[in-house]
Order: C-alpha cells, then structure tokens, then sequence
C-alpha cells in the first residue's frame, strides 16, 4: 500500500491531464447531447433523446457513417497490404533499406493539412500532376475527376490518407518482420519451403500481432480522420466525402447545433469503442507463439 | 524514505500549483493595467476582430490614423481566416474579453449571434445616418440596427470585356442570348465559364441563376418555413439550367472538382471567357493580370420580359459592437471612425472593395464599374437568407449533384428531403 502511494505523485499528473483534457469533455459531450444548446446562448432546453433519434434518422449523418466505412475498409487494405509488401522489400539490414525506410517514413511528418493541399493540387482535373502525367504516358483515358466524381471522392482521399501512413505502418512491420527468429526460417528453407509457403507458414503468422497493431491502429486513425477530409473536399461534392467528423463540425460549428453535435460524438465514441474492443479480442487471439 | 515520498509529492504539486498560477497572474496583470488605465484617463484598449486577412495592411494604417485622433485608445487586431470565424467568433465574443467591434457574415452567422445576445443596439446611434440605408438591412432584426454592413459585394459571374468585344459578344440578355454567347467561346476553343464547382462556386452562381426563376425575394424564407420546396418549377429549372450548361460544354470539364485557385487561373489567363464567382475577386484577378479588363454580368436564366433582377448585391462585413464589452464608448467611436466616407474611401479604394457608406469616391477602374451596378435593379444574395447551414448546403450540393451527371427532379428530392428533416418537417 505504501509502495502505491509512493508511485501516487508519477501517476497523477497524467491522470490529471487525461481528467481535464478527456474524460470532462466526454462527460461534458454526453451531458450537452440531452440540450438543444447552440453553443453559445447561455440558456437551453433538456430535449430527452431527441436528439439520438434525430441524428440516427438524418440523412447525412448516415450517409457520414457509409462513407466512414468505405474510407476505413479502403484505407485498411491499402495501407496494410502496400505497407506489408514494402516492409518485406526493406526488412534486410542494409545502407539502400535504411534510407529507403526513412524515405517511405516522410509524408508521415508532414502536417495533414499540408498533405490535403498538396494532393488538392494534385487531384485537380485541370492543372493537377495527376491526370497530367497520365496524359503524358498515353494513359489520357485513365485521368479522372478524383475529387469531384461522387464515385470516387472518398477513395482518393483514402488513398492520400494511405499514403501518408504507409511510411509509419511500414516501420511497425519491419520490426515484426526482424523480430522473427533467423532459424526458423532456416529451417524451412532446409526444408524445401517455397517463397510463398515460407510466407504463409512462416512469416504470415509470426508476423500477427504486428498486423494485429497496425489494423487496429489504422482503423481508428482513419475513422477520425478530418482534417484530410476537411481540406481536400469539404465533405462534398454533394456529401459523398462526408464523414462523421465533418458532420459534428458542420453541425456544431457551421449550424450552431451544438446538442445535435454532441449527440453524434456520443455515437462516434460507441462505435469507436466497440471496434476497438472487437479488435482488441482479436488481437489476443490472434497471437501465435512458438 | 518517508521524506523523499514527501520531497516527490510536494515538487509535483508546485509544478502543477506554477503552471496554473503562471496563467492567473499573468491574467491579473492585464485587467489591472485595463482597469487602472480607464480610471486615470489614460490608454483603453479595444479588440477588433474579423475575417479579412486581405485588407489588414489597410485596416491597421486606418486603426493607426484612429489611435492618432483618439491617443487615449488602442485597437488591437485580431484576424482569422473566415472558415475558423464562422466557427470560433461566437464564442470568443462570450466573455466579452475579444471583439469590442467585431464583424458578422449576413445570414445564418447573424442570426446566431442576435439569438445569443451579442450584439449591442446600434439604432440610435448617428453614425448609421452616414450608410446608404438600403444597404444596412441586412444587420437589422426586429426593427433593431444590430450590425452595419461595411462591405458592398456583387455575387455575379466576372467576364473578360476584351474578350466579348474580340468575339463580338454583346452581353446577354436572356437564356437563349446566354446560351449563344457560351457556344461562341466554345467553338472558339476558349472555356465559357470557369466555374469553382469544388468549393465556392455553386453557393456564388445559384444566386444569379435564381433570381429570375423565383422571384420572390423570400423564397428561402419560405422554404425554410415549409411553405416553397426545392421539387418546385423554380429550383428545378434552376437546376436544369446548370445541367444545361454542364452538358453542353460550357463549364471547364470536371467543374465539380475544380477549386477556387484553379478556376481563378483559367480567368486570370485569359483561358475562359466568365468567372462564375463575385466581385470580391475584382481586385484579386487584376493584380493576376494587370492587362485584365473585367465588368460583371449575371446570367438571365428567363426571356427578356420576364425579366426582373438585373444582378445580385450583398452587404457583408458587417461591423457590430460586442454586447459584453467593457468599453462600448470607446468601440462605437471606432465604428463611428470607419463609417467616415474619407475612411471608408481609403479602405474601399486600398482593398478594392466596394463599401456601404455614402459618398466615397472610388479611384479604381474595377471599383468604378462595380459602382455603376448599384443604379440597376439588384437584389439581395438569396443564399444569405436562408438561416440553415445545413439547408444551404443542401441546395449547393444539389447543384454539384446536377453537374455531376444526377438528373435535376431527382437532385432537388434528395435535397427537399434534407431540407425536411432540418426544418422538422
């Protein structure tokens, strides 16, 4: 008990911040989401849960929450699977991986916002370098409108997202990938495994609880992503890059919705924590040892 | 050991018990220098915020010609980009601390903050007698002059003169006139309209488009009351018509992915014939191009003798004082300063942008053709009477919808049924 108490003044301070800077506002969000506050008046009305089956019956918030979805399973799988490709190209120590490495790492340092306006210029049909270089390699039938054709806005924006992250999901595989004992892999090759078979058997499973790490870490980075989104379209053209955190925004910020706002944090944190303890289950289960 | 656990515990709870007080005192420090100045006559410091990050080097040398008239007060400014106002003003301005003056967009901005409170009654003041009074209605709720539109803008289409004088194109004056002049340019090679379909342009152009297919002034209003809906001719045909002009080739291609900067490039380079913005890029667009001759035109979505607005004006900026503020005396001198007509020249010839106040003498050849608009028969911005951001949004999407390929019946359902949900319908 002493030994606890002396380890109080460590813990508290962080407990404090984490107090002040998270669990207030949740409480704070979950309190607001019983007003019609607007966010700035000082008086306002208790509406029950109104406000829960407004949202969950509002049109954009669901199509916000489609939208989540695409962009999470897009960003997902591209940022995995490239990620994991990349990190069996660089894992070997070597001078040309060890820059490589720090140049895949790059766009992880860049600011989001810097991200979003570069691409915006990028993607633009007109001016961007994208459609640009297509033109240039005779590829003219694959330019397209990346962020104006409602089809396809929400990829291109994962695909940036994808981008920028790939560099950091790289790093965690290859420490998955060193952390895999040398003779194992040996042994199989003794063996006569074959590249694929020496992937599957070997590698693959060894590698779980890194790709375990980097899907969860993935899913909940691309579920809050805003400010790519924010930047880059807007939630539009005609709300098919609309998500959930561009909805409260709008709502609180640009509608002065507050109560409705809050309300729709409080779903967003359900489902947040709902996908992280499934993944979390997963992730323990997952884990393969030998 | 006890007393190390002691040593921890109390140098963790001074630093936490530093950091808190370094902000107290470091708060007590200024209100005892403001409270201390107001009582021996001495220096009043008033906050000034607002959203034109373009005019600030004209605004300070005004604010410093008005420290000059007044040493006994200083203005300090407070800029932020207007996405981060419209956000973040309303609750800067709650504990009075920032924004003695402060400025508020028309509309859903200015309906909010009147909802809270925060503006202080300007009726009785004199100064309101040195505005056009036609031009202030905007600021006004209830009968009450709550805020002053500083700014004139005119939201219609930018047009190269010197391009419809090569191409011997008159300005339109009905659709089919309209329609015409676009196919010339096409044939011409030149992009008819460059139109920023990603970001501003369909809250710009539906003004224009509009204005002659509903002509009721409250038609926003009213669809906000339940009592019009987006599935009606008006907005249908509204919508058509920049189906229309999408599918014929008279937007740049990709329009709805084509941002602000963009689009403004194809103008400035004399590649497209019209800019489907606003007069506030007058200035802008000339500094681009200084050979760039520009007049504003909007498109006539009707035949001629349907014909009943001529344009699109809106008053924005709007200056106001903060109800909570702890020196109104002193916030009203300063609006009292801006709505000087000599001041109210240097800025609207310094920012190239057209004011509200009475007799100001423009000096600019961009600013001399926007004055000439305001003796034609203009009407008030239809997208800033509509209170509802999210009923705002839904129209403009249906735009970017229509111009991305949706059929327009279909467009304004999808919109009408947003705009039922928001109006609890």
């Amino acid at each position: 008990m002493k030994k606890h108490l002396r380890l109080l003044p460590f813990v508290v301070p962080g407990l404090l911040l984490y107090a002040v800077l998270f669990l207030y506002p949740t409480v704070t969000a979950l309190y607001y989401s019983f007003t019609n506050w607007d966010g700035m008046s000082p008086s306002y009305q208790y509406v029950g849960f109104d406000n829960y089956a407004n949202v969950s019956k509002d049109i954009i918030f669901q199509k916000s929450l489609v939208n989540n979805m695409k962009f999470m399973l897009a960003v997902v799988v591209i940022q995995t699977i490239v990620s994991l490709m990349l990190a069996l190209q660089i894992h070997k120590k070597s001078k040309v991986n060890v820059v490589l490495r720090a140049l895949y790492f790059m766009p992880t340092i860049l600011s989001s916002v810097s991200v979003g306006f570069i691409w915006s210029f990028i993607y633009d049909p007109t001016s961007g370098a994208l459609n640009g270089l297509l033109t240039l390699i005779g590829l003219e039938s694959w330019t397209q409108n990346w962020i104006g054709n409602t089809a396809i806005a929400i990829f291109s924006i994962a695909a940036v997202q994808a981008w920028a992250h790939i560099g950091q999901m790289t790093v965690l595989f290859v420490a998955g990938l060193q952390a895999i004992p040398p003779e194992l892999v040996e042994a199989a090759k003794l063996d006569g495994a074959s590249k694929v078979g020496l992937f599957f058997r070997i590698t693959w499973p060894l590698l779980a609880p890194a790709a375990a790490i980097v899907v969860s870490y993935t899913t909940i980075q691309s579920f809050k992503a805003f400010d790519l989104v924010f930047t880059m379209t807007g939630g539009g053209p005609a709300y098919s890059t609309e998500i959930i955190s561009t909805y409260i925004y709008n709502a609180a910020f640009m509608n002065y919705t507050f109560g409705k706002a809050a309300t729709a944090s409080v779903y967003f944190l359900v489902l947040i924590s709902i996908i992280t303890i499934v993944q979390f289950k997963l992730l323990k289960t997952d884990r393969v040892s030998y | 050991m006890k007393k190390s656990y002691l040593l921890s515990l109390i140098i963790v709870f001074a630093l936490v018990l530093s950091a808190c007080g370094a902000s107290n005192s470091g708060n007590k420090v200024n209100s005892s220098n403001n409270d201390g100045s107001k009582q021996n006559g001495e220096e009043v410091k008033i906050s000034f915020i607002h959203w034109r990050g373009e005019d600030v080097a004209v605004l300070d040398g005004i604010v410093a010609k008005f420290e000059s008239e007044y040493p006994n007060i200083k203005v300090e400014t407070q800029v932020f980009p207007s996405d981060q106002y419209q956000a973040t003003a309303q609750a800067k301005l709650v504990d009075g601390s920032v924004g003695d003056v402060f400025t508020s967009f028309p509309g859903a901005q200015f309906e909010a903050i009147a909802k809270a409170g925060l503006f202080t009654d300007l009726t009785s003041e004199e100064f309101v007698t040195n505005f056009t009074p036609g031009l202030i209605e905007a600021g006004q709720k209830d009968g009450v002059q709550y805020a002053l539109p500083y700014q004139l803008v005119y939201n219609m289409p930018i047009y190269n003169v010197k391009l419809f004088e090569q191409h011997n194109v008159e300005v339109p004056t009905d659709w089919d006139s309209f329609l015409a002049a676009m196919e010339t340019f096409k044939q011409a090679g030149i992009t008819p309209i460059a139109f920023p379909g990603a970001d501003i342009g369909p809250g710009q152009m539906m003004n224009t488009m509009v204005m002659n297919n509903a002509t009721d002034e409250d038609i926003f209003v009213k669809l906000e009351a339940g009592e019009a809906k987006l599935t009606d001719e008006w907005w249908v045909k509204t919508l058509s018509q920049f189906k229309e002009l999408s599918d014929k080739g008279y937007l740049q291609k990709d329009a709805v992915g084509t941002k602000t900067d963009a689009a403004n490039a194809l103008f400035i380079q004399e590649k497209a014939a019209i800019l489907g913005t606003g007069s506030f890029q007058l200035a802008g667009n000339k500094a681009g191009n200084p050979e760039l001759v520009q007049g504003l035109l909007a498109p006539i979505t009707v035949s001629e003798d349907e014909v009943v607005f001529e344009g699109i004006h809106t008053t924005t900026f709007m200056l106001a004082v903060n109800s909570k503020s702890k020196h109104p005396e002193e916030a009203k001198l300063f609006l009292e300063y801006l709505s000087r007509a000599d001041v109210a020249a240097e800025y609207a010839n310094g920012t190239g942008q057209n004011v509200t106040v009475e007799g100001v003498q423009y000096t600019s050849d961009e600013l001399k053709a926007v004055s000439e608009w305001t003796t034609k028969k203009t009407r008030f911005q239809p997208r800033f009477t509509i209170s509802n951001a999210e009923v705002q949004k839904a129209i403009t999407s249906s735009i970017q919808a229509v111009i991305g390929g949706t059929d327009p019946q279909k467009a304004a359902q999808d919109a009408q049924a947003i705009v039922d949900q928001q109006i609890g319908n």
